[in-house]
């Protein structure tokens, strides 16, 4: 121990000492089982849900030594009201049988405690439209419809009073008017391609693609296709992994419109923020960015702790007929100078990572931000002069960028269009990335809130009672939080971390803007992980998994919603990002 | 050295120096709370608290980058540690005699590809991260130093 440390110690305990215990020591000790029950407290407290939900309760005995217990399985529980809700002792869940309420009870010790449960009416889960994946020639008409899904598990038909949108009016309009509802027109004077016919009634939407063919053979600059686990993701890079949203990227030599390569299975991510693509992947000369007199590397880092090492080059990218030109992006190459070790075990080949390269697109437009321009210690960017490299301090202008900023116009942001998923699952799902919010005929924003994030890229989620930071990532694939109760969403099996509900449960949470000014329940569904794999699909709306502390919104979030994500920064009409809106 | 070496006065002007001017002091997992070793990255502190809690303490130790949170149990020893922020501390430091069965365990841990989350478990020690780019996050503990009556959920 260095001596300066052994003074530091021996002052604090000359101070605590000297100020007769006012705070801070370890004086909380616990005794264990000589401890004595103080109080019992049910949560979460006047919990309100829709008919067809079920609520789990929890039971937690504080005791003298301030120390506390889960005692839920050991409580006796009732209800009440059992025509209103029954309630599970086996499980710690409250099963709503009609609307109305009753008042949840658990008595442990000789304490008694109760709150109240409210059943309200069945709620609108999904909304499904029909026909799925159509495709009809320009200048025809083709009737759609929108059927909802209630937590009841009812369905009713909403074509007459949900209101349609299309993504595209330019490829297809589609008739809100009387008689008409959900009546899709592809332009007799429009471009061949897709559009995303959308069926929206209050916060839950649902939507499907629609191919127009035969027309000018023109598809829109801004556009990107989306393909989940579909014909732009490697089957190589694809096994084992579900709900993958791949794009395609043309990448040239700065100032080239012919030194290109066009690499396709590219991650879209809505949780990074730039271009990274294996060196094998591209054929191209590309510019080495250069820092402190030596190239510049990176170890990007992930939330599982994954990492790609590799240089900084300079590219002009190409995202659907639009040049972002010259970016910095990262080439991955675990045989560049040599790997730091506090970067780990960076992936040394795209079937490692699970993809050819990981597109960038969330809310900011540096993957590090000003604390890279002033710290050069923390592990990210380095300077390379051979095979050593320091770590060093990184200009904004030289940071990877997300593209998307680097845009002529179209730079304040994207939307992610993604259709449908029935609860059973799909082989692989189409949809569009599409550039900009608002400057274009495709890209107007149709009534969608928006939740702004704060510096981390995050919203807040309000989920069982408690709140979390939340994100909306397309990169993650599935829906990741900490499971409200074991009995009622528990893992797959001890060596899985899916979740496998023995039926397919709603769950509800409230998104909040980071700053608390605009909040939307979501209502979604979550089913049995084995089940649905088994049955040999790759795309799900309903899968989920373990995670602490952080909500993450993943790819199933996407299915029949068009979410925009606002650049840092950069203003739309749906305010200045950093942002998400749906 | 002798109790009586510093005043409080002393003491508290010697503490407020090395707080300005050195690297924060971390303790290691599993070790007791004054067993400090400088972390290797310089993580120049700009905040530091300890908050009282049921049966344990947090004291959290932060830069612009990161933020460290060590639990530690009534008899001072750190039963987990926490952390998140733009980068990842060095969690070979952290770990102290943990960091091995942390760097075998996960070499022969699978990759779980679009999953933003990694558990490496063993015997001794449990290691999570999960988060995402600009927020990397994790949380550390050895299950056996765990108070009775603390919850994992509250280590985060």
């Amino acid at each position: 121990m260095k001596s300066s440390n052994v003074l530091i110690l021996l002052c604090l305990l000359v101070l605590t000492a000297g100020c007769g215990g006012g705070g801070g020591g370890v004086s909380n000790t616990k005794s264990g089982t000589s401890a004595t029950l103080v109080r019992i407290t049910v949560s979460p407290t006047s919990p309100s849900i829709a008919y067809g939900m079920s609520e789990p309760f929890t039971l937690t005995g504080t005791y003298s030594d301030s120390s506390t217990k889960i005692l839920t399985a050991a409580a006796i529980w009732n209800s009440s009201n059992p025509s209103v809700a029954t309630f599970s002792n086996l499980t710690g869940v409250a099963a709503s049988s009609m609307t109305g309420t009753t008042t949840i009870g658990a008595s442990y010790g000789g304490f008694s405690q109760s709150t109240q449960l409210t059943v309200t009416p069945a709620a609108l889960v999904s909304i499904t439209v029909a026909p799925a994946s159509s495709s009809i020639a320009f200048g025809t008409t083709e009737q759609f419809t929108a059927t909802g899904t209630y937590t009841d598990n009812t369905t009713q038909n909403l074509t007459t009073s949900a209101t349609w949108i299309s993504s595209a009016p330019a490829v297809a309009v589609v008739s809100n008017a009387t008689g008409s509802n959900g009546l899709v027109t592809s332009q007799a004077t429009g471009t061949t391609g897709t559009a995303l016919i959308m069926a929206r009634s209050g916060l839950v939407s649902g939507s499907t693609m629609l191919t127009v063919t035969g027309g000018i053979a023109a598809t829109a600059n801004n556009v990107l296709s989306i393909t989940v686990n579909g014909s732009l993701c490697s089957s190589s890079t694809s096994v084992g992994y579900v709900n993958k949203p791949c794009v395609s990227v043309k990448v040239c030599a700065p100032g080239s419109t012919t030194a290109c390569t066009t690499v396709s299975d590219i991650l879209l991510d809505t949780g990074s923020f730039g271009l990274r693509i294996f060196k094998t992947a591209l054929t191209v000369p590309l510019t080495q960015v250069t820092a402190n007199g030596g190239s510049l590397a990176e170890c990007a880092q992930f939330g599982d702790g994954s990492s790609e090492w590799g240089p900084i080059n300079l590219a002009d990218v190409v995202l659907g007929n639009e040049t972002a030109a010259s970016v910095p992006i990262q080439v991955i190459d675990s045989t560049f100078g040599t790997v730091p070790g506090t970067c780990g075990t960076p992936d040394q080949t795209p079937e490692a990572a699970g993809f050819n390269g990981i597109l960038g697109v969330g809310v900011f437009g540096e993957d590090c931000g000003s604390i890279c321009t002033t710290d050069s210690n923390l592990g990210l960017y380095y300077s390379c002069n051979g095979s050593v490299c320091n770590g060093t301090t990184v200009p904004l202008a030289d940071q990877v960028h997300n593209p998307v900023v680097s845009l002529p116009t179209d730079s304040n942001g994207v939307i992610v269009e993604l259709p449908d998923v029935s609860l059973s699952g799909a082989s692989s799902a189409n949809g569009n990335l599409v550039l900009g919010i608002g400057t274009e005929t495709n890209n107007i924003p149709p009534g969608v809130t928006t939740y702004s994030t704060d510096e981390y890229g995050e919203i807040n989620t309000v989920f069982s009672g408690t709140t979390y930071a939340g994100i909306i990532d397309s990169g993650s694939n599935g829906l990741f939080f900490t499971s409200p109760s074991a009995s009622m969403i528990p893992n797959c099996s001890s060596s899985s971390e899916w979740f496998c509900p023995s039926t397919t449960t709603t769950l509800s949470a409230v998104n909040n803007s980071a700053s608390g000014s605009t909040s939307g329940q979501v209502l979604f569904s979550l089913g049995n992980f084995v089940t649905l794999a088994n049955a040999g699909n790759n795309v799900f709306s309903d899968i989920g998994a373990e995670q602490p502390s952080l909500f993450d919104w993943g790819l199933p979030f996407y299915f029949g919603r068009f979410v925009y994500v606002g650049i840092e920064g950069q203003g739309s009409s749906l305010g200045i990002g950093p942002y998400f809106a749906y | 050295m002798k109790n009586g070496i510093c005043s409080r006065f002393l003491c508290l002007f010697f503490l407020a120096t090395v707080l300005v001017t050195a690297k924060p002091a971390l303790a290691v997992l599993g070790e007791s709370v004054d067993s400090i070793s400088s972390d290797r990255r310089a993580l120049v502190a700009t905040r530091g608290s300890v908050t009282v809690h049921d049966g344990y303490q947090v004291q959290e130790i932060g830069s612009d980058a990161i933020t460290i949170r060590e639990y530690i149990s009534p008899s001072g020893v750190v039963f987990a540690i926490a952390w998140n922020g733009i980068a990842v501390p060095d969690l070979t430091s952290l770990l102290g005699s943990y960091a091995n069965d942390y760097q075998t365990a996960l070499k022969q841990a699978p990759r779980k590809p679009g999953r933003r989350f990694r558990q490496i478990k063993t015997d001794r020690v449990v290691v999570e991260r999960w988060g995402h780019m600009r927020n990397l996050q994790g949380r550390a503990y050895s299950p056996a130093l765990v108070p009775q009556g603390v919850s994992i959920d509250e280590i985060k």
